[in-house]
């Protein structure tokens, strides 16, 4: 949900990268905590386990653009992959502006990205949001590894609703394709905030 | 999503908020008051001025929040309507304001939680129904009423020169 702060002069937004586990939702939070200028980040806070396998979620609050005076404010989530973790994906999910399907593009992980799709839809479902309405982007990671899907299957594979949606292929770690995910969704989610005007932003890539 | 679960605060709600959590801290013996969002955002601060992440404190507190509501719901309870975290210095209470929004506070050993749990509760209620009118408000007023224009959706994240 959008929050919108006259008194401050801000418009806030939630986006969450979701994603089966292991996938890069992590690693694409930590590349952008880097990237980024100072000014343009907060502090990164990672609720995660001993060996790093996130908990709860990860969070980073960012902000670079000012529309008509208003600074808008983009509140970066991760969710934890692993399918026990149910409960609490649900729970990052609330209030959620836009959504960055992190897939792992190896072939023996097209099932779990499939599988995390589907549950990423039921739980969007149980909150009233629908994904044919959400501003939402996928991102094939792990591009860098030799055992990896071709494009094209895992775009038939995942992006095949009725609207389909802006891509990109990632190697999270070394942040290719890290940012130009981030500024689509985030401009997908400034455009939905507002209501579009004609043309104003063209989602098929 | 529903336009309904979006939230704009205007000016002069901004302001009652404020004067409610003034209120609360002066009564209680508070120090520090965030009305909350249960997304994770920080929707008002009051109290002292030192430096906190209060960002990273919100998110973190719906977080906490939401995740004893689910435990409660595995009890059978609607949810825990309160959240106690103590600390050597200063302690943390955390109380549910309305469906969206909770209020959290931050003490020291100058008051007790049972005086920032009573006035928290005065307080929420009084919080809630700003809320409760600031959402049925236009959200988009002023210069936000209209649709962004192409020009005005650049890219916007660059990365800092290595």
């Amino acid at each position: 949900m959008s929050i919108i702060n006259y008194a401050h002069k801000e418009i806030s937004f939630k986006i969450v990268y979701y994603g089966t586990g292991v996938a890069g939702k992590t690693a694409n939070l930590q590349y952008i905590y880097r990237g980024l200028p100072d000014v343009n980040r907060g502090n990164m806070v990672s609720l995660a386990t001993g060996d790093d396998r996130t908990l709860f979620f990860d969070f980073l609050p960012v902000s670079a653009v000012t529309v008509r005076n208003f600074v808008a404010k983009f509140q970066l989530y991760t969710v934890p992959g692993q399918v026990y973790y149910n409960m609490t994906r649900k729970l990052v999910l609330r209030g959620v502006d836009g959504v960055v399907f992190v897939a792992d593009s190896q072939w023996d992980r097209l099932r779990e990205n499939v599988e995390s799709f589907r549950n990423l839809e039921e739980n969007m479902k149980e909150y009233g949001y629908n994904l044919d309405e959400i501003p939402y982007v996928i991102q094939y990671n792990k591009r860098d590894l030799p055992n990896v899907a071709p494009v094209e299957y895992l775009e038939y594979m995942l992006n095949r609703k009725s609207r389909r949606v802006p891509y990109f292929e990632s190697v999270a770690v070394e942040g290719k394709g890290v940012f130009d995910t981030l500024n689509t969704v985030s401009r997908m989610v400034l455009v939905a905030g507002f209501g579009q005007e004609q043309g104003a932003l063209n989602e098929s890539k | 999503m529903s336009q309904n679960d979006n939230l704009a605060i205007h000016e002069e709600d901004a302001e009652r908020i404020n004067g409610v959590l003034l209120h609360f801290l002066g009564e209680s013996g508070a120090m520090e008051a965030l009305l909350i969002d249960r997304s994770g955002q920080l929707l008002a601060r009051g109290g002292a001025s030192r430096s906190l992440d209060t960002v990273s404190l919100s998110a973190l507190a719906a977080g906490a929040f939401s995740s004893t509501a689910a435990m409660a719901r595995l009890l059978g309870e609607t949810e825990f309507t309160m959240l106690f975290h103590q600390g050597v210095k200063e302690s943390i209470h955390v109380a549910a304001v309305d469906e969206h929004a909770i209020l959290l506070a931050i003490f020291d050993s100058r008051t007790t939680v049972g005086m920032v749990r009573l006035f928290a509760k005065e307080a929420g209620t009084a919080v809630g129904a700003i809320l409760a009118e600031t959402r049925t408000r236009p959200q988009r007023t002023g210069v936000l009423s209209t649709p962004l224009h192409k020009d005005e959706v650049q890219s916007s994240f660059r990365e800092r020169p290595v």
